[in-house]
């Protein structure tokens, strides 16, 4: 048990910000241009575009050493706006539950980031209970594809996604969580419709989307029919890793420590309050456990062991680190943090900050309620089962 | 950077976990705290020969060139029975300033008796006024030819009633809170003009007060340099504080493991009392928190290792983590025990003790809060 990084771990630090600084934004560059320019060079870097992905298709094969020095370095330098939805969500399921076929057809522009994906899981009856979903799909009497109707909410970049990986019923006679498919379709098209939703913090990143006769071919089902509730459980597990944004976190905190040091308060800063001193001295004491936690559960993953039982907790204390660091910049923002809009009054950050906040407060809704959560960690974890009375 | 054990590091592991598991039952552990001094005599022995007592000390001091990951390996195991034989106090802290600290001659003349059990030592460092704060110093050493001249009150000594010898610190320049100006001392237990106060802590351990009254003590028995002690001290009170750490870990494992039996068993409303979801959902909590202060430990722990005081800041985190996050589950195991939490028949309430005893070591959660954010 040791913390110094080796000799190659250094050369691969060095090496790593070599490259992010050799590849960074210039003022004035097409930012797509650039973006995909960026992907492609990381790629010819031996996978350092998909830095999850196993080595048999292409990724790096990294130890967890070197993910914590990925994520330490990407950070603190510019890297290109990226969806988890494709590489890191849909990807590791085709590699698993998709044929050849899906995998050649799907994998390639995922990987480049030229076909961007959104996932149509809850729906306006199926949230934290996610396996009451009602979108039916109905295989055609040839049997050569699906016909998909319902409805799917808080699908987030639907406006921009090209395709959909869907959750759909195709059996409700057994128990819920049987009977559901993964189906795959393209966003443009005839029979789905987008409408946006505008949230707290007045963003628009979610959307509610019809689905009305949508044809699907049987090519296109990942897995089996009535057995994608597997394929959906495997995804979220893979959606967990990395969830806590830890990196994010850290630079998130030095930041909010910049902005408190420019609120003045007598003849000191914010700063210089103890109370709020304290809140931000608790919160990184936090986050430093949690980028341990997160290093245990990456160590325990590539020895091959299960995820430990530290992995579970890592979205409960990831999100609550965010929500926290998101609370404390409104605070810092004072009286100002009330103002809103574009540049009404006070400095941006507190009026930024209060849309930041209010928008963090979906982080312990999504991907599993905070509550959801705690009752998997209590059955699957902690092993306690219901008596059944 | 890893997390995995040597081979010889979980053979040491898998050696103080059967220990543990074989003689700290409660009722054992009830009975060895009646015996003089609070512990087991023949386990202290015990761990003597099976060499858990050398870990720490280099190849050089006799020892087995181990580090603060072997130490913590053995405390965390250590926590799950709340053993009660000095080794924090002889091991880590008296033989920790001695190894850091003494003349060639000295160390010769100690550590070989540290490892082999034949000596305990302990280190006298609180005051009455000076709360956690190891730089707050009244007690004297004036120096008097070729010995100086020890005289003051040292408070809350852990185990100084069995030791042979201890570890003051002293003013001997400077003024009250000064970190220049204070010397460390090896003082024999037998020395004329010391006089104790024995007394158990509420966890069932030993402590004493122990006056200084013109104590005369050998030159020779300095440690490091004259009014620079305070190093030794600092980085001394880290592996403390490790220790102590990776102990409470133990124990809060116990304690949220103990409290999932005991709900799953105990039937209330029909039901056991595992299936009502306010409890489930405090139980994970107490899961969670274990974990989160295992993470900073073995941060903490791997940092200090690396980079002595330099990593004092994570240390700071660390013994706040602990001691806000090891009472929330001792507080939590008690509150789901119901009535019987409040006994002392189950080992809970006994987990619970020692975990406020480890709070009030060293700094608790609110003074180690405000070092870090300082």
């Amino acid at each position: 048990m040791d913390i110094d990084l080796s000799a190659e771990d250094l050369a691969f630090q060095a090496e790593v910000q070599e490259f992010l600084d050799g590849n960074a934004y210039k003022p004035g560059e097409d930012y797509n241009a650039w973006r995909m320019g960026w992907f492609a060079a990381a790629r010819e870097k031996g996978g350092w575009d998909v830095p999850k992905w196993p080595t048999a298709f292409g990724g790096p094969g990294w130890t967890p050493t070197q993910h914590y020095i990925w994520q330490k370095e990407t950070a603190t330098r510019a890297t290109p706006w990226d969806m988890p939805f494709g590489t890191v969500m849909l990807a590791p399921m085709l590699m698993q539950y998709g044929s050849k076929d899906q995998q050649e057809r799907f994998l390639p522009d995922i990987r480049s980031r030229k076909v961007n994906w959104c996932q149509g899981y809850s729906e306006p009856g199926a949230g934290s209970d996610l396996a009451n979903l009602k979108t039916k799909a109905e295989l055609t009497d040839d049997g050569k594809h699906y016909i998909v109707n319902g409805t799917k909410i808080w699908t987030t970049a639907a406006h921009i996604a090209d395709w959909m990986f869907c959750l759909t019923r195709t059996d409700d006679s057994g128990r819920k969580q049987e009977g559901i498919t993964f189906l795959l379709f393209p966003m443009n098209q005839e029979g789905v419709e987008v409408k946006p939703i505008i949230t707290l913090g007045g963003a628009h990143s979610v959307n509610m989307v019809h689905i009305t006769d949508v044809k699907v071919p049987v090519e296109d089902r990942v897995g089996e029919e009535n057995k994608g509730w597997a394929v959906a459980k495997g995804l979220l597990q893979h959606e967990r890793t990395g969830i806590a944004g830890i990196s994010n976190s850290i630079v998130a905190l030095e930041k909010l420590k910049d902005k408190a040091r420019s609120v003045t308060r007598g003849n000191g800063s914010l700063m210089d309050d103890p109370g709020f001193r304290t809140k931000i001295a608790a919160l990184e004491i936090d986050l430093m456990a949690t980028e341990f936690t997160e290093l245990r559960s990456l160590a325990a993953a590539s020895a091959g062991t299960a995820p430990g039982p530290e992995s579970s907790i890592l979205k409960l204390k990831g999100t609550d680190i965010q929500q926290r660091t998101a609370k404390l910049t409104t605070e810092a923002g004072g009286l100002f943090a009330a103002a809103w809009g574009g540049k009404t009054a006070g400095p941006s950050f507190a009026r930024e900050g209060m849309a930041s906040y209010l928008a963090s407060r979906a982080y312990t809704i999504y991907g599993g309620a905070s509550e959801v959560q705690r009752d998997v960690i209590a059955k699957n974890v902690l092993g306690i089962k219901r008596s059944g009375k | 950077m890893n997390f995995d054990l040597t081979e010889e590091q979980q053979l040491i592991v898998d050696s103080v976990t059967r220990f543990v598991s074989e003689n700290y039952g409660l009722e054992q552990r009830q009975e060895y705290i009646k015996e003089k001094g609070g512990f087991s005599r023949a386990h202290w022995q015990t761990m003597a020969e099976l060499g858990w007592f050398g870990m720490p000390f280099s190849e050089a001091d006799g020892g087995f060139g181990g580090d603060q990951v072997d130490t913590m390996l053995i405390m965390e195991q250590f926590g799950k029975g709340m053993v009660l034989e000095p080794f924090v106090p002889s091991v880590v802290l008296g033989g920790g300033a001695v190894k850091r600290g003494g003349s060639e001659a000295l160390k010769s003349a100690i550590l070989p008796g540290v490892q082999d059990g034949s000596l305990q030592l302990t280190l006298a460092y609180a005051e009455a006024q000076s709360h956690f704060d190891l730089n707050d110093v009244v007690t004297t050493a004036q120096a008097d030819g070729d010995d100086y001249l020890l005289n003051g009150v040292k408070c809350m000594v852990a185990n100084a009633e069995t030791a042979s010898h201890f570890v003051v610190s002293a003013r001997t320049s400077g003024g009250q809170m000064d970190t220049n100006g204070i010397t460390l001392l090896l003082v024999p237990a037998d020395a004329e003009g010391v006089s104790m106060r024995n007394f158990p802590t509420v966890d069932g351990l030993r402590a004493s007060e122990i006056t200084f009254d013109g104590t005369r003590v050998s030159k020779d028995n300095v440690l490091g340099a004259v009014n620079e002690g305070y190093d030794i001290l600092q980085a001394v009170a880290l592996d403390g504080i490790l220790a102590l750490c990776a102990e409470a870990v133990g124990a809060m494992e116990m304690l949220y493991k103990d409290t999932i039996e005991y709900t799953q068993e105990r039937v209330q409303f029909d039901h056991p009392l595992s299936d009502f979801q306010v409890l489930q959902h405090r139980m994970v909590d107490m899961f969670m928190e274990y974990e989160q202060c295992k993470s900073l430990l073995f941060r903490a722990t791997m940092e200090v290792a690396a980079s002595g005081v330099a990593a004092a800041r994570t240390v700071h985190a660390l013994k706040h983590l602990i001691g806000k996050q090891s009472i929330f589950v001792g507080e939590s195991a008690v509150q789901l025990h119901g009535g019987m939490g409040m006994t002392e028949e189950l080992r809970i309430g006994h987990f619970f003790k020692r975990l406020l005893v480890i709070d009030a070591q060293f700094g608790n959660a609110d003074y180690h809060l405000h070092k870090f954010a300082a």
